[in-house]
């Protein structure tokens, strides 16, 4: 659920003309002050033309805006003190979905589980995050999140075929089309992915989906080697020292892969919790030294690795040992980013770390989409 | 100094060429239009490179890179003349890491060759276009290539961790990396496909993919290309998404039979070449499935490649394809378009009518499996009125395919040959944005101008047109 980030006071837009506007907006979209944020209003858009009409007077105000799904990626990133939040609670509309064509166009506020629980009937998944709470699709493609099934599918950027958003001055933009394989201009839609808004307020999306196996199973592996024999397993995941094969196919397939695991097997796919603490982070290693990276984790912490991807989720009770982390990290090629923490934690601790060497072009590519800068402003690497 | 006595002293003089068959060479790809290069250089390093672009800067003259030239859109023709800058010497694959699965390549290395020198380390670069034994990996990633087994494993863009760019003000950044979800925009994504609009590419972390353990080729024949097309969109129906799923109609198969004699059924409409990756359980029971979609279809036949060398022939009927255009006619047009696979049995049958319509000699190879649409037009350029009638009939098939929800270009690029119907499938608010992320890497306009935006595309452009009727 969305937590309080930060409690502030309230800034002043020190606009009388901008709060007369707001005031028309907040009576249009029936929206309250929120009492999360602080934020002088919470603005549900039903469609992309309000969106529109709520950035544009945020641009021409200078309201700093927090876009909000499900609430559950807020963590990420460095902290937002918002004037306005646009929750996308009204955009939840399934738009188009072809099963025959393995495609889906889902609006942004969409919940996570309502439209994976959908696509199920129909024996397809659009592999998104497994546990996702609350989660929606938007928040999940903004905050550049992806499932466990990465390992056989690649991340969520590997879905996107189509965007459309609202950029932070009210541009309505499309980028992508429906089709499965499309390389016509830039590829906004994979762009899209972890940009947190700042290209533009997501609306809605095309995905590719996959059939899921007609057998799954899950699988302990005595011998974690065992696990490079495996043919493209769905996830291989070491929780805590204890690695478990996720496995997808025809019956004979998942029953002999099942053997190679050797461990004990239970049907269908039991996805574990992200561990939780008062600090949870994603460790990226490059993927080869997933397994060792688990053994530079410091005491204590508790740790998900997604083998063979690269990614370990950590949960500590505390920050003691995260430099030394990072900069081992850091020193690989990979990263230690605090996917969420106590407020207080911000202050002391930079939760994305060095800042990537593209730092410049992304902020004058951000300045193309936001110019005034209004959505999640600063909370990107470099602060942007 | 001139721009030709800076380059030389860059480069020395046997690579920089300006003579003017060089340059007539160098004026085109594999597509249609030409233009007219002032010189070609053929830089072997990124520092060589990053000069090359800040020599050409300038000089205020533009700079287009090139691959080996297979590609059909005119992405490397350079329209404005300026510099053409050939990778094909940056062919050294610098590193391989097998425990990784991955390789650091220069951009002028050949597709195959990649796969060939990871192939005894089981792995394999999963792009695979037409023409992978000579299109190079950086031309791939300028144009997000496809090829028949990115139907399972995904576009170029899919297989590229990380790229080492030239940028235009001949500065150098690598963008992506070996880690997964780098922080920050992923950079590296958009400069795939960006057809060398944004900068140059002079290396890349590409992933490689282990062979499979299994494989089954099947080649089944049908008695019109409507039941084909069927099959494929029942296949997908049905849950399972092939290594490959390729059709052929019978114009083509019989100029493939005629030239390489490979034993392929001339009397079919149309056939599906489908092949099936993993253990053995899963390919078989996948083939036997696809098997059944086209028997409930009436397929005539289906034949599964027995052994390595069978399904090597089956493979080379489907990749000669283009070759074996020249019996029919000197000079072919290939389009490349892409409709949803629930509308492949209605667009064909248009598709052909299309060609009937403009009294044009149509053939067709083409991934199905993703709806990617490769209708070819055989034609002889030297008949009179002949080229209006191939760009005519160029454009409706564009026009069909957008009609049916479909996209402009599957996997060759926009290049010069759509930059024009662009507005077909964006609106102007969206091609502006497009513009602005040009604008942003390439503020004077100097890489590989005039392609994939048309003009007009900013809303300035348009803003700027005098009304109908004014003075200019």
């Amino acid at each position: 659920m969305f937590r309080p980030r930060r409690q502030t006071s309230r800034r002043c837009l020190g606009l009388s003309e901008s709060h007369a506007e707001l005031a028309a907006l907040r009576q249009a979209f029936g929206a309250s002050s929120d009492e999360l944020t602080g934020a002088e209003a919470v603005l549900a858009p039903r469609d992309a033309g309000e969106a529109s009409a709520a950035l544009r007077w945020a641009s021409r105000s200078g309201a700093r805006v927090l876009v909000r799904g499900g609430g559950t990626h807020q963590g990420l990133g460095y902290p937002l003190d918002p004037d306005l939040v646009i929750s996308t609670e009204r955009l939840g509309s399934i738009v188009a979905w072809e099963p025959e064509d393995l495609t889906l166009v889902v609006e942004a506020g969409a919940p996570v589980s309502r439209v994976e629980a959908m696509l199920a009937e129909r024996g397809q998944t659009a592999v998104m995050p497994e546990r996702p709470g609350s989660a929606t699709i938007g928040g999940v493609v903004s905050a550049g999140v992806s499932g466990f099934r990465r390992r056989r599918y690649g991340p969520t950027r590997d879905r996107m075929l189509e965007v459309t958003l609202v950029t932070g001055d009210g541009r309505l933009v499309t980028g992508g089309g429906r089709v499965v394989k499309n390389v016509s201009g830039y590829d906004l839609p994979r762009l899209a992915v972890g940009a947190f808004g700042s290209l533009g307020l997501v609306v809605s999306v095309c995905l590719k989906l996959w059939p899921i196996g007609e057998s799954l199973a899950t699988v302990t592996l005595d011998d974690p080697d065992r696990a490079d024999l495996l043919s493209r397993p769905l996830a291989v995941l070491d929780l805590n020292g204890q690695v478990t094969a996720y496995l997808g196919g025809t019956p004979g397939e998942v029953d002999e892969q099942s053997r190679l695991c050797g461990g004990e097997r239970r049907d269908g796919l039991v996805w574990p919790d992200d561990p939780a603490g008062t600090y949870r982070w994603s460790l990226r290693v490059p993927p080869k030294h997933t397994r060792y990276a688990s053994g530079r984790v410091p005491n204590g912490w508790d740790r998900l690795a997604l083998l063979g991807v690269g990614e370990i989720r950590l949960a500590s009770a505390s920050i003691e040992g995260h430099r030394d982390l990072r900069a081992w990290a850091e020193g690989i090629g990979g990263a230690l980013v605090m996917v969420d923490g106590p407020d207080e934690a911000y202050a002391d601790l930079d939760p994305w770390g060095t800042p990537p060497a593209s730092v410049e072009i992304q902020r004058r590519l951000i300045a193309a989409f936001d110019p005034a800068r209004v959505i999640n402003p600063g909370r990107l690497p470099g602060r942007l | 100094m001139s721009l030709a006595e800076d380059l030389r002293q860059l480069l020395g003089a046997d690579r920089v060429l300006d003579g003017s068959l060089q340059r007539y060479l160098y004026g085109k790809d594999s597509g249609v239009a030409r233009g007219n290069p002032d010189l070609v250089v053929t830089p072997r390093t990124t520092e060589e490179v990053a000069a090359v672009v800040r020599t050409a800067k300038r000089h205020g003259v533009p700079i287009v890179p090139r691959g080996a030239g297979t590609g059909l859109a005119g992405g490397a023709v350079p329209i404005e003349g300026g510099v053409v800058l050939s990778t094909t010497l940056m062919n050294e694959i610098h590193e391989i890491d097998p425990v990784a699965r991955t390789a650091w390549v220069g951009p002028g290395v050949i597709n195959l060759d990649l796969s060939n020198a990871t192939r005894a380390n089981g792995l394999h670069f999963a792009p695979d276009p037409s023409s992978q034994s000579a299109c190079t990996i950086g031309g791939n990633v300028a144009n997000n290539s496809g090829g028949p087994h990115c139907l399972a494993e995904g576009s170029t863009v899919n297989h590229i961790l990380a790229i080492e760019v030239v940028l235009e003000d001949g500065s150098v950044i690598e963008l992506g990396g070996i880690a997964p979800d780098p922080p920050g925009l992923d950079l590296r994504g958009l400069l795939v496909g960006s057809e060398g609009t944004l900068g140059i590419v002079t290396k890349a972390l590409v992933k490689l993919t282990p062979n499979p353990p299994e494989v089954r080729t099947l080649l089944i024949a049908f008695d019109s290309v409507n039941a084909a097309a069927a099959t494929v969109s029942g296949v997908i129906a049905a849950g399972v998404v092939p290594a490959a799923l390729e059709m052929m109609d019978q114009r083509m198969v019989m100029a493939v039979e005629n030239w390489l004699h490979l034993g392929l059924p001339t009397e079919a409409a149309a056939l599906l070449l489908a092949e099936v990756t993993g253990t053995a359980d899963a390919v078989d029971s996948e083939a036997s499935l696809i098997a059944g979609e086209a028997a409930a279809r009436g397929a005539l036949s289906v034949r599964i490649a027995s052994s390595e060398a069978e399904r090597a022939l089956l493979w080379k009927g489907r990749k000669s394809a283009f070759g074996a255009v020249a019996q029919a006619a000197p000079d072919y047009y290939l389009h490349d378009t892409v409709v949803p696979r629930t509308r492949l049995v209605e667009t064909m049958a248009e598709v052909y009518r299309i060609a009937e319509r403009h009294d044009l000699q149509m053939l067709n190879v083409f991934h199905a499996g993703d709806g990617n649409l490769h209708p070819l037009i055989a034609f002889d350029s030297e008949a009179p009125g002949m080229l209006d009638r191939v760009h005519a009939a160029a454009e409706e098939l564009v026009q069909l395919c957008i009609r049916q929800g479909g996209a402009l270009s599957g996997e060759h690029g926009i290049g010069l040959e759509k930059r024009d119907l662009m507005p077909l499938s964006f609106d102007q608010v969206s091609l502006d944005a497009q513009a602005r992320i040009k604008d942003v890497f390439d503020p004077e306009g100097l890489m590989n101008p005039s392609k994939v935006l048309p003009e007009g595309a900013r809303c300035f452009d348009l803003a700027a047109r005098p009304p109908g009727g004014a003075w200019v």
